[in-house]
């Protein structure tokens, strides 16, 4: 089973609320955050290919089609519809941060075990980007005023890999991680593509209305 | 009632007459028309290589009497082959749905079978109201990471066969074609399209799900197309069209972050905006002094536009001599504009 330690994460000082008056608000850095979410969808899906490479077959097959067996402590981006549609932006906010900071944390475990050294790198530079990316969200999480949230005492994971689990079962974790991580990252841009449209200031939806009407 | 039987196209069949003795004496017809002595074997019927046209009622009566003996409701057709199944989601995140279809014609009637797994979930495929080869899934969950598996069987009284499909939720995102393509000129711009259309009606979420566009235009003259790919917006101004020249326009979409572009949508055509042209009359061709009221002489667009045909018209000049050099002047303005077209 799966499980990680990442006090470093937890512990990401707290941003100050950013002064109101004058400034543009959360709106450019939920941008930010949603284009970052693209870059990493973009850099996973060759870093995923070769991964499953690595792994061989049946890993890196597409119609790989496995029961969702172990990884049960994987945040699962899956949610029912109308659940989603109705998360409040805090809500919605935190379980993105809450995800990646988890899935960052068994991402940099699989980092230990890659057989090359140009693997090794390739998952240390998606690692990097998605500390980018957690920061980002923790950015506008502050600029809204929610508060990053922290682990329960006595919770903290450690990661380390389960000795019952055989190699096979183990690269069974590493494809189900791969594959909620680009969950996940399709996730968030709909998520973000939501948080961006609440945010958006009434008047320039008024000016895009008359230029399409133009003369 | 007649005996239902369903043959292989191409092999062999032998009817008996019911239960009729091999020597007793019959006569068979065939929707009502006699069939000729040498096709029987006895009292049963031989037919050979059976071709579609063979599909028909047949019955056999005694000879003396015309005692109706037995009747057979033939059906030629084949068995079926591998259906076709394909599975698309144009109103996501509501649901998606499959169609399916055989690659060649049974001649006989099918029934299919649709199954949906989600993981170990079974999931409903509904009937689709109006279309009998399409059936419809609502989506429970969003950001699923377990793949879709579409099975389907088809079958028919010669044989059956069977396909299945297993996607992610994510790779059959496909709108439908936006809605509404109008391309009208911009007055006074002679390069100018202004392109406007609509998300299709039936994405149900643009707001949380939001769509982009890919334009494409060309003179209908020309093969090659002018891209120009919209990440929001529903409106867009071509300004690089050939002045004059009919163009065609099409807009596709698709969902900003999954799936793929839809089909192109209908064609709108346009031309750009072209000053009003001047009527050129016969004092054309012969030097006559006619009075300016035969032709008639376009007022002088308000927009500079590097026309020569501007210079020293003035717009309805009644002296005869400046009639002919308007002419001449509008000619070489016609010649000027063609040369402009880069064709």
């Amino acid at each position: 089973m799966l499980a990680c330690l990442c006090t470093v994460l937890w512990h990401l000082p707290a941003v100050p609320a950013l002064n109101r008056t004058g400034d543009p608000g959360p709106g450019p850095s939920i941008q930010k955050t949603y284009d970052l979410t693209r870059y990493l969808e973009h850099q996973l899906r060759s870093l995923a290919g070769t991964y499953l490479n690595y792994l061989g077959p049946p890993f890196n097959e597409p119609d790989f089609n496995p029961p969702r067996l172990g990884a049960e402590t994987l945040p699962r981006a899956t949610v029912n519809l109308e659940v989603w549609r109705s998360l409040n932006d805090k809500l919605r906010l935190t379980q993105n941060y809450e995800a990646y900071s988890h899935l960052l944390c068994y991402l940099r475990g699989l980092n230990r075990q890659a057989a090359t050294a140009e693997l090794r790198r390739s998952l240390a530079h998606f690692c990097t980007s998605l500390q980018g990316l957690l920061g980002s969200i923790a950015g506008v999480m502050a600029a809204l005023g929610y508060p990053l949230p922290q682990p329960l005492p006595g919770t903290e994971p450690t990661w380390s890999p389960d000795p019952a689990h055989s190699d096979f079962l183990q690269k069974m974790d590493d494809f189900w991680l791969l594959k909620e991580l680009q969950t996940w990252l399709w996730r968030s841009a709909k998520d973000f593509n939501r948080l961006k449209k609440k945010m958006q200031p009434p008047a320039a939806a008024v000016t895009l209305h008359l230029e399409a009407h133009g003369f | 009632a007649p005996h239902v039987q369903y043959e292989r196209l191409g092999s062999d069949v032998t009817l008996p007459c019911g239960t009729a003795n091999w020597d007793a004496a019959v006569t068979w017809r065939v929707n009502g028309t006699d069939l000729a002595p040498d096709l029987l074997n006895g009292s049963q019927l031989v037919l050979r290589g059976l071709e579609l046209g063979h599909s028909g009622l047949y019955a056999c009566f005694h000879r003396d009497s015309w005692h109706l003996r037995h009747q057979v409701l033939l059906h030629v057709g084949l068995p079926p082959r591998e259906p076709v199944l394909s599975c698309r989601s144009n109103t996501y995140p509501k649901g998606f749905y499959c169609s399916w279809h055989l690659p060649t014609p049974t001649y006989i009637p099918n029934t299919f079978n649709v199954t949906v797994l989600h993981g170990s979930k079974i999931m409903v495929c509904e009937k689709d109201p109006a279309l009998k080869n399409r059936c419809h899934i609502r989506y429970m969950h969003l950001f699923s990471t377990i793949k879709y598996k579409v099975s389907i069987s088809v079958s028919n009284a010669l044989g059956h066969n069977a396909t299945a499909i297993t996607f992610d939720e994510f790779t059959i995102v496909k709108p439908d074609p936006p809605e509404n393509v109008v391309a009208r000129p911009v007055p006074s711009n002679p390069r100018r399209l202004e392109v406007t259309w609509q998300t299709p009606s039936t994405w149900p979420d643009p707001e949380s799900f939001p769509l982009k566009f890919f334009l494409r235009y060309r003179p209908l003259i020309l093969d090659q197309w002018q891209h120009v790919e919209l990440s929001d917006g529903t409106a867009h101004t071509i300004t690089d069209a050939y002045a004059g020249k009919e163009y065609i326009i099409q807009v596709a979409a698709k969902d900003n972050e999954i799936g793929t572009w839809s089909d192109w949508s209908v064609a709108a055509h346009a031309t750009p905006w072209t000053e009003e042209p001047r009527h050129l009359t016969t004092e054309a061709q012969a030097p006559e002094t006619t009075t300016s009221t035969t032709s008639s002489l376009a007022p002088p667009p308000t927009t500079k536009i590097c026309d020569p045909g501007e210079l020293g018209s003035g717009g309805g000049s009644s002296a005869p001599f400046s009639i002919s050099v308007t002419v001449t002047l509008a000619l070489a303005a016609a010649a000027a504009t063609a040369s402009s077209l880069l064709i």
